[in-house]
C-alpha cells in the first residue's frame, strides 16, 4: 500500500499537470481577490462578515482545483493507457484507488493551503492598503487556512471518486466544476436550507466562509466536516465499485 | 498464470512482466520518470530503472518526456517496464510493431537472450513470418478457441511454413 501511495504521489511530481493547475489556481485566486479588494464599495468590505466573503474565496478555488487534481489522477491515466501498468504493478483495484485518494487528500491539502494562503494574504494587504481595519480574528483566519485546506483535500478525494465513476476526463471535469460554481450557487440561491447541506457549502464550513456566504449561513464546521466525509466515501464507494466491474481496455 | 489468476499472485510484476498496448504512458512524463513511478509501485530501486533503460538502449532518451518518442521507442520503453521485476515470463502482444528492421533483430535477439537463461517468453502476433523465425513453439488461437499446439520442430521438417499450418487449421474450422 504505502508503495503504490510512493508512486502516485511521484507521479504527480513528474508531469506538469499539478504545476498547470497550481499556477492556473493562483492566477485565478490573485485576480479574484484583487478585484474585490478593489473593486467593491468600502462598506462592503468593512465588517467582519463581509470581509470573510472576500478572504473565503481562497477556499472556493482550492475545493474546485483539489477537485480537478483528484479526478484527472485517475481519469488521465484511463485516457492515456498508464492505467495498464499501473494495474499491472498492482493488480488490486481497490488498492490503486485507495492509493490515488491518500495522494490526492495529500496534495489537495497543500492545494487548499496555499489557494487560501494567497486569498487572506492578498485580502489582508489590500483591505490595509485601503485603510480598512482588518476585522477577523487570529481565530478565523486559522480557521479559514485549516478548514480550506481540510475542504480542498475532502474534495480531491471526492475528485478521485466521480473520476473513477465518470472514467471520461473531460466529463469529470467539467461535471465537478458545474457543480461547483453553478449547481450548488443557484440552490443555495433559491433554496438555502437546503444548499448548505450540499457538499461545496459543506466545504465552505470547514472554513467558515466560501464564495459569498459565511458562517452565518453555513453549517457549523464539524457538521459540514461529517457531511464532506460522508460525501466522499459515497464517491470513493462509487468509483470502487465502478473500477472494479468495468473492464480496462 | 503458474497456475493462479494473475491478481492471485504475489508481487506478479516479479515473475510475470506483459506489454499489452504499444503507448500506455503518460506522454507528460519523461520515459525514466515513467519506469520510476512503476519501480515504486513494485517496490524496486531506482538502480534496475538504469538497468532496464541500457538493456532497450534508451538510456540516453530517458530524460526526455515520452510524447517526444517514436513508435519503436514506446515499444523499447514498454519493454522496460515488463522488464522492470526481472521476471520469470514474458507476455508481449505485437512486440515488433513499428520497429525498424535493426530493432526487429535487436528485438529477437533480446528475446532470444532472455530465453536462454531459462525464461519464457510468449509473444502474440499476426506478423507469422517474423514469428517463425523466434519460436519454439506455437499456439494457434482462431476466434478464442485454442486450435493447435507445436513445436517448432514438427513444422520445419517440410516445405510446410507456419503460414501454411495456420491456414489450413482456420480454414477448417470455418467449414
Amino acid at each position: 500500500m504505502t508503495a503504490q501511495l510512493r508512486s502516485e504521489l511521484f507521479k504527480q511530481r513528474t508531469t506538469r499537470t499539478t504545476l498547470g493547475l497550481v499556477l492556473a489556481m493562483v492566477v485565478l485566486v490573485a485576480a479574484v481577490i484583487l478585484l474585490h479588494v478593489v473593486a467593491l464599495p468600502t462598506q462592503g468590505l468593512t465588517g467582519r462578515q463581509g470581509q470573510l466573503k472576500v478572504l473565503g474565496l481562497g477556499t472556493t478555488f482550492g475545493m474546485i482545483f483539489g477537485s480537478l487534481l483528484g479526478a484527472l489522477s485517475i481519469t488521465t491515466e484511463i485516457r492515456n493507457g498508464m492505467i495498464r501498468p499501473t494495474l499491472l504493478a498492482m493488480p488490486n483495484r481497490s488498492r490503486v484507488v485507495a492509493a490515488k485518494v491518500m495522494a490526492c487528500l495529500i496534495a489537495g491539502a497543500a492545494l487548499g493551503l496555499f489557494s487560501e494562503a494567497i486569498a487572506v494574504g492578498m485580502g489582508a494587504a489590500g483591505l490595509a492598503a485601503r485603510g480598512i481595519q482588518i476585522a477577523p480574528s487570529v481565530g478565523d483566519f486559522a480557521q479559514l487556512l485549516v478548514g480550506g485546506a481540510a475542504a480542498a483535500a475532502l474534495w480531491a478525494a471526492i475528485g478521485v471518486g466521480i473520476g473513477a465513476t465518470l472514467r471520461n476526463q473531460v466529463g469529470a471535469a467539467i461535471s465537478l466544476v458545474v457543480w461547483l460554481l453553478f449547481i450548488e450557487m443557484t440552490v443555495i440561491g433559491v433554496a438555502p436550507a437546503v444548499g448548505k447541506f450540499l457538499p461545496g457549502a459543506s466545504g465552505g464550513a470547514l472554513a467558515g466562509a466560501m464564495l459569498q456566504e459565511t458562517a452565518t449561513y453555513l453549517l457549523v464546521p464539524a457538521v459540514g466536516a461529517l457531511l464532506m466525509v460522508a460525501y466522499a466515501a459515497l464517491a470513493i464507494g462509487a468509483g470502487l465499485v465502478t473500477t472494479a466491474r468495468r473492464d480496462i481496455n | 498464470m503458474f497456475g493462479r489468476r494473475y491478481a492471485g499472485l504475489d508481487q506478479p510484476a516479479r515473475r510475470v512482466g506483459a506489454v499489452l498496448e504499444a503507448s500506455d504512458f503518460d506522454p507528460g512524463r519523461s520515459g525514466r520518470n515513467h519506469l520510476r513511478a512503476l519501480a515504486l509501485a513494485i517496490d524496486i530501486d531506482f538502480g534496475r530503472v538504469e538497468e532496464v533503460l541500457d538493456i532497450v538502449d534508451l538510456g540516453d532518451a530517458a530524460h526526455r518526456r515520452v510524447k517526444t518518442y517514436s513508435l519503436g521507442m514506446r515499444q523499447r520503453l514498454g519493454l522496460a517496464g515488463a522488464l522492470l521485476g526481472d521476471p520469470e515470463l514474458l507476455l508481449l502482444d505485437e512486440p515488433a510493431n513499428g520497429l525498424d528492421p535493426e530493432g526487429v533483430h535487436w528485438l529477437r535477439g533480446l528475446l532470444r537472450q532472455f530465453a536462454k537463461q531459462g525464461r519464457t517468453v510468449l509473444i502474440s502476433s499476426h506478423v507469422l513470418a517474423e514469428v517463425a523465425q523466434v519460436v519454439d513453439a506455437v499456439l494457434i488461437i482462431d476466434r478464442g478457441r485454442l486450435v493447435a499446439s507445436r513445436e517448432m520442430t514438427e513444422l520445419t521438417g517440410g516445405d510446410r511454413s507456419l503460414e501454411d499450418l495456420y491456414l489450413e487449421l482456420t480454414a477448417k474450422e470455418r467449414v
